[in-house]
């Protein structure tokens, strides 16, 4: 049988407030528990200790996924499986969609939220990375107040975020997509089930066949999801050439910082950051009817 | 909240009361305090998903779920799946269509196959291969569940009920 998780203590607020002022008494020794999949399993793994679980999962109004004209607002216990089901994200959000269906298993969509996944911050994320590349927010809420910050300046290093003590994520904003976008969600695995190698979000905003904005983010290749803003600048403004795509995709592999571990070396991670970035502009090169 | 509470837990349309502790897992209780040990517990950390349970309908890992937050939720084994002695028409087509070889990960994925024709009563073969992933078959049967799975689909619709 599988090994039992270490006693502790069970908290379950009922308020976003109360939940914080949780966390800031108890402080390091207290974490929340939103959908559980990846907190119960590292306690199982007697990765880590805590002394107590602070249960958001019954404080109302945090499972939403709603568009409006500020852009995509999802809560705190919307569920994977929710996003992927729902037609907004599906339709005017393909990346994030793509992003979440390339994760295989129905149980952790059900029970994992996307909040939860960017909190483990962990470079691997699959979701982290196609949110980067849409310019997504973290709304986060803290014992006093509110604040709000871009989930690039949310992250400070493997499984550390900017999180204050006594705050906590409570949705995450992704801001309307200009007309003319395209984005490509790309991944390399070992199998389906494993977590990417690299993984690469690329999104793009063309006008009159120019690319006038651009945003490419990676992924399992630096100590946190990065962007390649060397890499975007070889594309803005272009027409998307190959020349222009050939540049971004070097650049793209020289700005990151890989290791090698059990499922890739170094080089492999910086030479497949070369090729998934060429073929996700291609990609959105094929979907946008450009040309060259 | 620390040591021992009581709390409602409503498992195959049965009403139970147990005492857990917050780190016992649903796993746990179903199968130490309810006595229910179709659910398999395997790696722990979601790998496997053999410990699959519905909660309100969805397939969820009772061995990450902690009992005491699944309170007054629904919860199907699969005990709770064959219905006045009659099997459920996913179990039969398992069994006519050799689908289980060793067993262990039966449970979980006729629970999570009738989770998926709930949702998706005409699902093609690659909805099916998507929507079980997150089961492993060591035995390596997938070819046969996948067959089990569309003959009974087929089934249900054809009779508008999951029971013959
Ligand atoms: C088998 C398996 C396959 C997977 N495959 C993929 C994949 O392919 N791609 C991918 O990107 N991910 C994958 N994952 C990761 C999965 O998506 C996450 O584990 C899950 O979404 C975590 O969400 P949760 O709600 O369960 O978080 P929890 O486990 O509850 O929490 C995770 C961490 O975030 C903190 N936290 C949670 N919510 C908040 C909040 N509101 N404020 C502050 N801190 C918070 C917790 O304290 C904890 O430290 C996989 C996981 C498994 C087990």
């Amino acid at each position: 049988m599988v090994r039992v998780l270490t006693p502790f203590e069970y908290f379950e607020p009922k308020t976003v407030e109360e939940a914080s002022n949780l966390l800031r008494d108890y402080g390091e020794k207290v974490r929340v528990l939103a959908g559980g999949v990846d907190l119960l399993a590292r306690i199982r793994r007697r990765e880590i200790q805590v002394e107590g679980l602070v249960c958001i999962q019954r404080i109302p109004g945090l499972d939403y996924v709603r568009q409006d004209s500020e852009g995509l607002k999802i809560g705190a216990l919307t569920t994977l499986r929710t996003l992927e089901r729902s037609q907004e994200v599906r339709e005017n959000y393909r990346l994030l969609f793509d992003a979440i269906h390339s994760i295989h298993s129905i149980q952790v969509k059900n029970m994992g939220t996307a909040v939860g996944n960017l909190c483990i911050a962990t470079p691997a994320s699959d979701v982290a990375v196609s949110l980067l590349a849409l310019d997504a927010q973290m709304k986060i809420a803290g014992p006093s107040s509110e604040r709000s910050m871009p989930l690039e300046n949310f992250y400070l290093g493997v499984k550390r975020t900017a999180l204050q003590p006594g705050e906590l994520v409570t949705g995450i904003l992704v801001p309307p997509l200009p007309k003319g976008s395209f984005g490509a969600f790309m991944k390399l695995v070992r199998t389906a089930t494993d977590i990417a190698k690299v993984n690469v979000a690329v999104r793009a905003t063309l006008r009159n066949g120019g690319c006038e904005e651009v945003r490419i983010a990676l992924g399992s290749v630096a100590p946190t999801i990065v962007r390649a803003r060397k890499a975007e600048e070889a594309l803005r403004g272009t027409r998307l050439e190959r020349e222009a795509v050939v540049e971004a995709a070097e650049r793209a592999a020289e700005e990151v910082n890989p290791i090698t571990d059990i499922r890739s070396t170094a080089e492999y991670r910086r030479e497949m950051v070369k090729v998934l970035t060429r073929r996700a502009v291609e990609k959105i090169k094929v979907e946008a009817g450009v040309k060259g | 909240m620390r040591g021992k509470q009581v709390i409602k837990l409503t498992v195959n349309g049965e009403p139970y009361e147990v005492e857990v502790e917050p780190h016992m897992t649903l796993l746990e209780v179903l199968r130490d305090k309810l006595n229910l040990t179709g659910t398999k517990g395997s790696c722990g950390v979601g790998e496997c998903g053999t410990c699959t349970v519905l909660v309100d309908g969805k397939p969820f890992l009772s061995c990450l779920t902690l009992a005491i937050t699944v309170r007054d939720k629904n919860i199907l084994t699969i005990e709770g799946l064959a219905r006045d002695k009659k099997l459920h028409i996913l179990q039969k087509a398992f069994l006519e269509h050799g689908a289980v070889q060793c067993g262990f990960c039966t449970p979980a994925m006729l629970l999570t196959a009738k989770a998926l024709l709930d949702e998706n009563p005409n699902p093609t073969r690659e909805e099916i291969r998507e929507y079980i992933s997150g089961v492993l078959c060591r035995c390596t049967g997938y070819v046969k569940i996948i067959e089990a799975i569309m003959s009974a689909a087929e089934e249900i619709r054809r009779r508008g009920s999951e029971y013959e």
